[in-house]
């Protein structure tokens, strides 16, 4: 029986994974190579397509997407832990916005987001926040908000009530409760959202489409432009390459987090 | 004493009030605005109010119909088959991830990779030329399907969004199906209930708010689907890829007029809400009974 569990488990894991083995394999071969050799068993590997990944050139520019991508990123999963934080700690303990304002938060999940990439284009042009850093962080951190509210609902709920009306009776402001006995204890769980926060704005395609042009182009969409065939085909070692690049920084973070990220998901159903 | 705390608890809230006024509060005005008016990107600023003439063209436009239907059947299928594929792997092998939790991440590295590199590394594994697997098909059977011809490209973008996302509703089952206690199954054994009896009387009713949750966040998604098709095959061939975003999408960035694409989105948006509604009344009332 053991022994047909482990073959299930290696043929799931080799299908599932199938395209990112492919992908690696290819990102290092020659280009010759990639013609005369479709296969998984590369002749001749070499590091020169991702040397032609980290080359500038007029057309496209990695360093340039993963600047713009760790940036609306940080700003996508940082503001979405300072919006929460105060309003959760009011949801938790007093059971402030629980008729309105948190569902409407934790079902933001639900709502398919192209409804809002439109109208939200409109603005932008009419303030000048399209293709800019801060106007797709802006919008990345909607993505955010619901896992990252039910996280942090979820941390402060855990936290026994004794410890912050103690606080309460030496006198202390609910701002000075918030910053010295709260924010402190729920650290791991900031940290949690955090980094799946971080994770869904990098993996995030459809705002970066539509909000940016040429100077706030994130990883994912520049990573699509290897892929336009300009000027004889696309060169397909480096697209393999490139998308290997693109995908480090989630798959990394990722795989250090893959737990707590299923036990916050798990947990916020239950009580969401 | 209520009304300083009162006041407190909004000023809490406003931040995050704000945010929601300015980011999704004015846009979805403004698309109600838009999709009731004449307007194309020349006339922004000064639309004219036409009524419902946008939603009665997109109300009759086939294509509409017909990303409807590809967005329903997309996420039905797809939400299925992950739920059951994954509840499968995640209870058969459940001793091996109970003793070596390290292999879960083996599992559910697809996840953690953004949709639309998967879609894009596809655009490899699937080449004509240059993909492996018509290569190794043509070597082993001597034959290969064209997976992006319109006979073949619904299976394939539904193959591809299962593979990625199976992972997913498997990692929720383990951890809800590690955390069932270990006296709950005992008490079952002793009561004489093995193996299969086990799984379905005891362990699956508990499984139960986990596998509905997988799927109403699978099913959502599959509706929502863009990236991986999107960078795939675009709206595939003769449309025959269109989701609802892919829809909304192509029709706004095809220029020309902007009401129907808004006017499609804000019918989107309706959808979503009315079946959000039902679905949190169906959990209510399953919470009530």
């Amino acid at each position: 029986m053991n022994a047909l569990r482990w073959a299930v488990l290696v043929i799931a894991v080799l299908v599932m994974n199938m395209p990112v083995i492919v992908t690696i394999v290819t990102s290092l071969k020659p280009p010759a190579e990639i013609m005369s050799n479709p296969g998984l068993i590369v002749q001749s590997p070499t590091l020169a397509n991702y040397a032609t990944v980290v080359t500038v050139s007029d057309r496209l520019n990695v360093w340039a997407y993963l600047t713009n991508s760790v940036i609306a990123a940080l700003i996508g999963s940082l503001l979405p832990l300072a919006l929460c934080l105060p309003f959760a700690f009011a949801a938790a303990r007093r059971g402030f916005g629980r008729r309105l304002l948190l569902p409407l938060v934790v079902n933001l999940r639900a709502l398919p987001l192209i409804i809002f990439a439109i109208p939200i284009y409109l603005m932008y042009q009419a303030v000048g926040l399209l293709d800019t850093r801060i106007g797709l962080g802006l919008v990345l951190a909607v993505v955010n908000l619901p896992l990252t509210m039910l996280i942090l609902l979820n941390a402060i709920a855990e936290i026994p009530r004794e410890l912050d009306e103690a606080a309460a009776m030496d006198g202390a402001r609910t701002g000075r409760l918030i910053a010295r006995i709260i924010l402190p204890t729920v650290r791991p769980a900031l940290a949690t959202a955090f980094v799946f926060g971080f994770i869904t704005a990098w993996n995030e395609f459809l705002f970066g489409l539509i909000l940016t042009t040429q100077h706030a182009v994130p990883m994912t969409v520049g990573a699509s432009f290897f892929f336009a065939t300009g000027g004889g085909g696309v060169q397909w070692g480096v697209a393999a390459a490139v998308i290997v690049v693109a995908s480090l920084p989630p798959v990394i973070l990722g795989l250090a987090m893959y737990k707590q990220i299923g036990r916050a998901m798990v947990a916020g159903a239950v009580k969401g | 004493m209520m009304a300083p705390k009162t006041r407190e608890n909004r000023l809490l809230a406003t931040p995050l009030v704000l945010y929601l006024l300015l980011l999704l509060g004015f846009p979805s005005l403004l698309n109600v605005f838009y999709s009731l008016s004449d307007v194309t990107f020349e006339t922004l600023r000064t639309p004219r109010l036409s009524g419902f003439g946008n939603f009665a063209a997109v109300l009759s436009d086939p294509a509409f119909w017909r990303a409807v239907w590809f967005s329903l059947r997309f996420g039905v299928l797809t939400a299925t088959v992950e739920v059951a594929l994954g509840l499968f792997l995640a209870v058969f092998l459940s001793p091996l991830l109970q003793a070596r939790p390290w292999l879960l991440a083996l599992l559910t590295l697809p996840i953690m990779i953004a949709p639309a590199m998967m879609g894009l590394m596809y655009r490899l594994v699937l080449h004509e030329f240059v993909g492996p697997l018509p290569y190794y098909l043509f070597e082993w059977f001597g034959n290969s399907p064209a997976f992006l011809s319109p006979g073949w490209v619904f299976w394939t973008v539904c193959v591809i969004e299962i593979l990625q996302w199976t992972p997913f509703a498997l990692l929720l089952f383990h951890l809800a199906y590690s955390s069932i206690p270990a006296d709950v199954r005992e008490a079952a054994r002793m009561d004489g209930a093995r193996g299969w009896r086990t799984f379905r009387r005891v362990e699956l009713p508990m499984l139960m708010p986990t596998l509905a949750l997988a799927a109403v966040i699978r099913l959502i998604d599959g509706i929502r689907v863009f990236d991986n098709i999107y960078v795939l095959v675009g709206a595939g061939p003769g449309g025959s890829t269109t989701s609802l975003p892919i829809y909304i999408y192509t029709s706004f960035f095809r220029g020309g007029s902007l009401g129907p694409a808004l006017a499609a989105s804000v019918l989107f948006a309706l959808a979503a809400f009315a079946g959000l509604f039902l679905a949190l009344r169906a959990a209510d009332r399953r919470a009530g009974a």
